[in-house]
């Protein structure tokens, strides 16, 4: 059974901006997935992006770069 | 500590289900039409009609359940301070999605909420509308992963994001204080109702509950899709379970295609009403259900797609293009369907979810 880590959660507006990190991420070899948003963070119903804690501040850097908004960053135990 | 985190992830959502699966055959048994014990379709059709914006006199009625559900919603998204009002997220554009989602789901006589409620009671002609449902959601899939966009949302006043469960309590005022100035059926459907308090306090637990495991069958048809997650599905599972284990006990299920209650054999159109709904609802982010909560939340955009619905059960009606029930006339089997304007508009309706569609992928931003 695979024990719960530290994972950064980031939330969007739309799911295009998911969709574009999704893209952004394997384009530069980043290391995470979709998810649906956890309930914990948001009661909308759309989709988050799941990384490694590590990588928040060059996720950050990466989304400002492109101009891809998110709604939040947040550090979970998943 | 697997069993704690599959229940912490999965028991809310089951548990909503349950609920709203025990809410419907209560809502049935108290009067409710038989396999509708909740259809925001058809109850959005039915107030459409309270309201005269409609004259298909067998189905009218201020359906207390939608009532309850947007006013379930706002009390637990306020309760949880999750109430926001925002707004600005393409509403012309929602209204028309909504307008088309609806004239889909009457086509095929239900919203995705009724078509998990009319399996559940073995109507087999369901079946059909699920396949066309996954068909259309699939094809909004395949937007979303292309870069479909409605553009976000912003922070909106307060008195925006209440203005939804605002009408909701003067309809509510209006049915019980001065139900003269509304129109009623005296048969048909809309004839078909359990007293409205028991309809109001489903509606209030429904979207309470709702609202809080964020239960939509669009979102769990996406995330399985997408994801391979099958939180948001399971609750519909549940529905589904619930439903057809209390219509055994009761003696209500009838397997079957034929003579269901308000069903119909036209199956090509079942299939397609139910692609254009499931297309629709994956565009706007939800289905029927779900757009009455998030309007319950502050979300001035699933209220004017609730307008949008409520206009396009108007028209529907207005124009012939909704479904009519299979029949016995005679001795003699007819089966039901839509009319050539109703195919039409199903048609006009895959026009139109295309052009947005495609306008609204990246690039596109001056379409």
């Amino acid at each position: 059974m695979r024990s719960k880590e530290p994972r950064l959660v980031i939330s969007f507006h739309t799911t295009a901006e998911a969709m574009a990190t999704e893209r952004l991420c394997r384009q530069n070899g980043l290391e995470g997935k979709l998810i649906s948003v956890p309930r914990s963070i948001t009661s909308d119903c759309g989709l988050a992006w799941s990384a490694p804690a590590a990588l928040r501040e060059t996720l950050e850097a990466l989304l400002n770069q492109h101009a891809v908004e998110a709604a939040g960053y947040h550090e979970l135990l998943l | 500590m697997k069993e704690k985190g599959w229940l912490k992830s999965y028991g809310p959502i089951i548990l909503t289900g349950i609920v709203v699966g025990i809410a419907a055959l209560v809502l049935t048994a108290a009067g409710n039409p038989k396999n509708m014990g909740f259809c925001i379709a058809c109850f959005e059709r039915d107030i459409a009609g309270a309201l005269g914006l409609h004259s298909a006199g067998k189905v009218q009625y201020m359906r207390p359940e939608i009532i309850g559900i947007v006013l379930g919603s706002t009390v637990a998204a306020l309760a949880a301070k999750e109430f926001r009002a925002r707004a600005g997220s393409s509403p012309a554009i929602r209204f028309v999605l909504g307008l088309f989602v609806m004239i889909g789901a009457l086509v095929f006589l239900g919203c995705p909420l009724r078509m998990v409620i009319r399996l559940g009671g073995g109507d087999l002609t369901a079946v059909v509308g699920l396949l066309g449902f996954l068909v259309g959601i699939l094809v909004g899939v395949v937007f979303l992963k292309k870069g479909f966009s409605l553009g976000r949302a912003y922070p909106v006043r307060k008195s925006e994001g209440f203005m939804l469960p605002g009408v909701m309590v003067v309809l509510l005022v209006l049915l019980v204080a001065a139900p003269q100035l509304l129109k009623s059926s005296e048969e048909g459907p809309g004839s078909m109702r359990a007293f409205w308090v028991i309809s109001l306090v489903a509606g209030l637990i429904v979207g309470l509950l709702a609202q809080r495991s964020r239960l939509c069958m669009a979102g769990g048809l996406r995330d399985a899709f997408m994801l391979r997650d099958f939180t948001l599905l399971s609750g519909f599972l549940a529905i589904w379970i619930t439903i057809t284990i209390g219509n055994l006990i009761l003696g209500k299920y009838n397997l079957g295609m034929l003579s269901q209650p308000i069903a119909h054999t036209q199956h090509l159109w079942s299939f397609l009403g139910m692609a254009l709904a499931g297309w629709g609802s994956i565009l706007l982010g939800g289905c029927p259900l779900r757009q009455l909560i998030l309007a319950g939340e502050g979300n001035g955009d699933s209220a004017v797609t609730v307008l949008g619905m409520v206009v396009g059960a108007a028209i529907a009606h207005n124009f012939g293009m909704a479904g009519n029930p299979d029949s016995v006339v005679d001795g003699v089997y007819k089966v039901g369907g839509t009319s050539t304007v109703g195919m039409a508009a199903v048609i006009l309706g895959f026009v139109v979810l295309a052009v947005i569609s495609v306008t609204h992928l990246p690039g596109k931003e001056n379409a």
